[in-house]
């Protein structure tokens, strides 16, 4: 007799797809008993998080192997075949300017390490999470990263091959001064245990900023004529959702199962939120001031990704778990006129000590920053441009003497001031063991004294140059030690990439102005 | 005959990225390479990670297993993320549609007795390993040096859930649609005496830290179960009546294949490696030797449950002997 499941007289005994579904993932777990459960899952318990029932986990999502694979690499398929056209055709060419890649070269520098630490770390929780529920839930995530990391790796390696400032990005990120920004937020949630990365990374990052931190390079992309980073962005959205929906289910689940994981819980997201919002920092300034063609400004984008979307949505969910929004965000609030002016002021000081240059916005620009930001951007920061203007005319194009002094627990530069004043710069002292720390803001400070054992560990970038620890004590020879190029760093007008532009812009001109006889066709 | 179109042409600045161009020359490298190599951070770590102080975030003592460059070690099968899933795409479309045959010509349920109990009995509860396998390369996904090693243990860990679900498929379809047959098999996995080695050894090697030994035993414990269950077996069910068995049997043992090969091409930096060669060597003969040694103790009740239930496949003259010549590999011996 042969099977026939479509045979309705049957008894019904076809499983239904979510009964197919378990069986095919859930019951695979077993009591152990030749190894103490303890032994096996050794890191549950050390945060003082408390899971009764493992099985309460909800999947989001029901995917098995095989759909998964095949959805994959059917996205993959399509991507590629985007990266091998643009690469053939010249695409490069097509971009509203060259300066435009510094936002890229902050993404491949910056952020392209983040998608590989997930990785590594989504495989801990994959190993170490007493549920298969949750295991399998972040193995997916674990290759998903990987997926990201290459699919970004191969949209910015064909720009590698013609501009600046893309091509020693993994050591740039174990070495320079900014990155060192992202790699200390990262390396944080790495060195945390499973719940609180879970939190850190699953539901503070790829949830609650996730669409303040890649959103603006995907939308940026695609109003400058960057085609590749465009379709990865949309190929790497289906995977995202499902990163955020797993952040969602996490925080849902740790706060039903117990009520003493609240308290915790919330400790995590105030830390996470600042911590995350920090990294942002980099992100505005890179909406405000390195797009040659805008999408919207730090401003409106905070508006709407956390205050409408987050605060407004999220929050309003939560608090039906006790949860309440972040400490520090009203902080995070009064910053969004001037964060991003404060930041790009201080890169574009000292961009000559960066993989990515920076360059004077031009009066066009200003005209847009001044209707973006009517409350602060003519009284602060425009002045300090048109200064900056005549230096420039002048002959004196401004850098910064020396480096700056980094935060203890952030690493951006000490520049931001007094929430609410944005005259007044900000400087939190704390001490701890006999020694001083210093850090940016009321949120770091908070972060710092929660755990001063762990942030006093930071490899600072700045103190270690002053301590001679990266290639020698003068600016050259750290930028040897960083492996920057010939037109990796400093300013953009005159530099390599900006030459290299103009000429080519001006062979293609050339060339269209020349009909050419010898076309396809015959 | 050909037509020429005209494209701007400028010259590249660069082939490829620094660090590759270190490695082997300015010239354009594949993308497994850009995708893969030195893409790991590896100094300046920032704090300790609460769960070991002991070590850094990433940290090459995770194993006594080490390479003097991490990157000497190349997947061979250049298996970054798109060529991966693709792999497996196409892998697991062909067991459905082998599914679809056996499910279409009832092949299941002409199987033999002696065939259906080694499924149902010995073979199903085997998704339980696999679920073992998952844990245990999860932890050298995290755990290894370098990402090409972590990533070969990444992919290979998402393998097993995958394999665990085509058990699984079977398990339902032999069990006329329901999971009844799944349920039994953990009974099976978690009582009967055949099977008590194999979930010893896999929960020893789940709590296993050092992520090369713990590779090394569940490897051992692979290639005595794989060569028999589908290798082995796989021909005696050719001549005994059991075609059902044959279909899905070449589908793992083709995953098998493919997953060996990351395996050994690890095993042969490990010796190969300038400076740590013979450490390496030595270690593999030393806790080479040992895994198999346990592996067989573990698997020689199982294989003599399936010669009981064939009625004599000279299941444990086959582990034995394969045994032998994995243990000669790892000791450089003479099988």
């Amino acid at each position: 007799m042969t099977l026939a499941p479509e045979n309705k007289t049957k008894k019904a005994k076809k499983l239904s797809m979510k009964a197919r579904y378990e069986a095919l993932t859930r019951g695979l777990d077993w009591e152990p008993s030749y190894v103490e459960k303890d032994e096996m899952f050794p890191h549950l318990d050390y945060e003082g998080i408390k899971i009764h029932d493992w099985a309460a986990w909800e999947d989001p999502f029901r995917l098995t192997i095989d759909a998964y694979c095949k959805y994959q690499a059917e996205k993959d398929k399509r991507l590629y075949a985007v990266l091998d056209g643009f690469a053939q055709g010249q695409g490069h060419l097509g971009l509203t300017d060259a300066s435009y890649l510094n936002a890229m070269k902050i993404f491949i520098q910056g952020v392209t390490p983040l998608e590989y630490g997930a990785h590594r770390h989504f495989a801990y929780l994959a190993r170490h999470f007493a549920g298969p529920g949750p295991r399998f839930a972040a193995l997916c995530q674990s290759i998903d990263e990987i997926r990201h990391m290459q699919t970004e790796i191969h949209t910015l390696s064909n720009y590698n091959k013609y501009y600046s400032g893309f091509h020693n990005w993994p050591e740039e990120y174990d070495r320079v001064w900014y990155l060192s920004v992202p790699k200390s937020f990262f390396e944080d949630a790495l060195s945390c245990g499973p719940f609180e990365f879970l939190i850190a990374v699953g539901f503070s990052f790829e949830y609650l900023l996730t669409n303040l931190l890649f959103v603006p390079f995907m939308s940026g992309s695609s109003f400058n004529g960057d085609l590749p980073t465009m379709t990865f962005g949309f190929s790497a959205q289906s995977d995202e959702s499902r990163h955020m929906t797993l952040g969602l289910e996490a925080i849902k689940f740790l706060l039903e199962q117990d009520e003493a994981n609240v308290p915790i819980v919330q400790g995590w997201i105030d830390k996470w939120f600042w911590r995350s919002y920090r990294v942002t920092a980099l992100v505005a300034q890179m909406l405000d001031y390195m797009l040659p063609r805008k999408v919207m400004s730090w401003k409106e984008s905070f508006e709407l990704y956390f205050e409408e979307q987050m605060l407004g949505g999220l929050f309003e969910d939560l608090a039906f778990y006790g949860i309440t929004p972040p400490r520090h965000v009203e902080d995070a609030i009064k910053e969004k006129e001037i964060l991003s002016h404060q930041v790009y002021w201080t890169l574009y000081q000292f961009s000559f000590a960066a993989a990515f240059t920076t360059s004077a916005p031009s009066d066009e620009h200003m005209d847009w920053l001044s209707q973006a930001y009517p409350d602060t951007f003519d009284t602060h920061y425009r002045p300090l441009w048109e200064k900056e203007k005549k230096n420039i005319e002048a002959g004196g194009r401004h850098f910064a003497p020396g480096l700056p002094q980094l935060c203890q627990v952030c690493q951006v530069p000490m520049l931001f001031t007094e929430p609410g004043d944005a005259t007044t710069f900000a400087q939190r002292e704390s001490e701890f063991e006999g020694e001083i720390y210093h850090t940016c803001s009321n949120g770091c400070q908070w972060i710092f004294e929660r755990e001063p054992e762990k942030y006093r560990q930071a490899w600072l970038p700045v103190h270690q140059i002053y301590q001679g620890n990266c290639g020698g004590p003068t600016v050259p020879e750290v930028l040897e030690w960083y492996g920057l190029q010939d037109g990796d760093a400093g300013e953009y007008i005159g530099s390599r990439d900006h030459r290299n532009w103009q000429a080519w812009q001006g062979e293609a001109a050339a060339d269209t102005a020349t009909p050419d006889e010898t076309k396809a066709g015959a | 005959m050909q037509y020429e179109l005209k494209t701007q042409v400028i010259e590249p600045q660069r082939q490829t990225f620094t660090h590759i161009a270190k490695r082997y020359g300015d010239k354009p490298a594949s993308r497994y390479i850009e995708g893969s190599i030195d893409v790991q951070p590896k100094e300046h770590f920032q704090y300790r990670p609460t769960w070991d102080p002991t070590r850094e975030i990433y940290d090459d003592s995770y194993s006594v297993f080490r390479l003097t460059d991490a990157y000497s070690y190349l997947d061979p099968r250049q298996y970054y993320y798109a060529p991966y899933v693709t792999a497996r795409s196409g892998h697991h479309e062909a067991f459905a549609t082998s599914l679809e045959y056996i499910e279409a010509r009832g092949l299941l349920e002409r199987l033999p007795d002696g065939w259906r109990s080694v499924l149902a009995e010995l073979v199903l509860p085997l998704r339980h390993l696999e679920s073992a396998g998952q844990l245990i390369l999860c932890g050298m996904a995290r755990f290894g040096w370098g990402a090409t090693v972590t990533q070969s243990a990444a992919y290979s860990a998402f393998d097993r859930v995958g394999n665990a679900q085509v058990l699984s498929r079977v398990g339902i379809a032999l069990g006329g649609g329901t999971t009844d047959l799944l349920a039994e098999a953990k009974e099976h996995w978690l009582h009967d005496a055949p099977l008590q080695g194999l979930r010893r050894m896999a929960e020893e090697t789940i709590v296993e830290t050092d992520w090369g030994l713990a590779l090394l035993r569940l490897d051992a414990v692979d290639r005595l179960v794989y060569d028999l269950l589908y290798q082995h077996l796989d021909d005696e069910a050719v001549v005994s009546g059991a075609p059902a068995y044959s279909l899905v049997a070449q589908h793992m043992a083709s995953w098998f294949a493919d997953n060996r090969r990351w395996i050994d091409a690890l095993y042969t930096a490990w010796r190969e490696d300038p400076e740590l060669g013979a450490t390496n060597a030595a270690l593999l003969a030393e806790h080479g030797a040992a895994a198999v040694d346990t592996a067989l103790e573990v698997v020689t009740p199982f294989a003599a449950r399936i010669d009981e239930l064939l009625g004599g496949s000279s299941a444990v003259d086959r582990i034995t002997t394969t045994a032998a010549e994995v243990r000669a590999a790892h000791t450089g011996a003479a099988a």
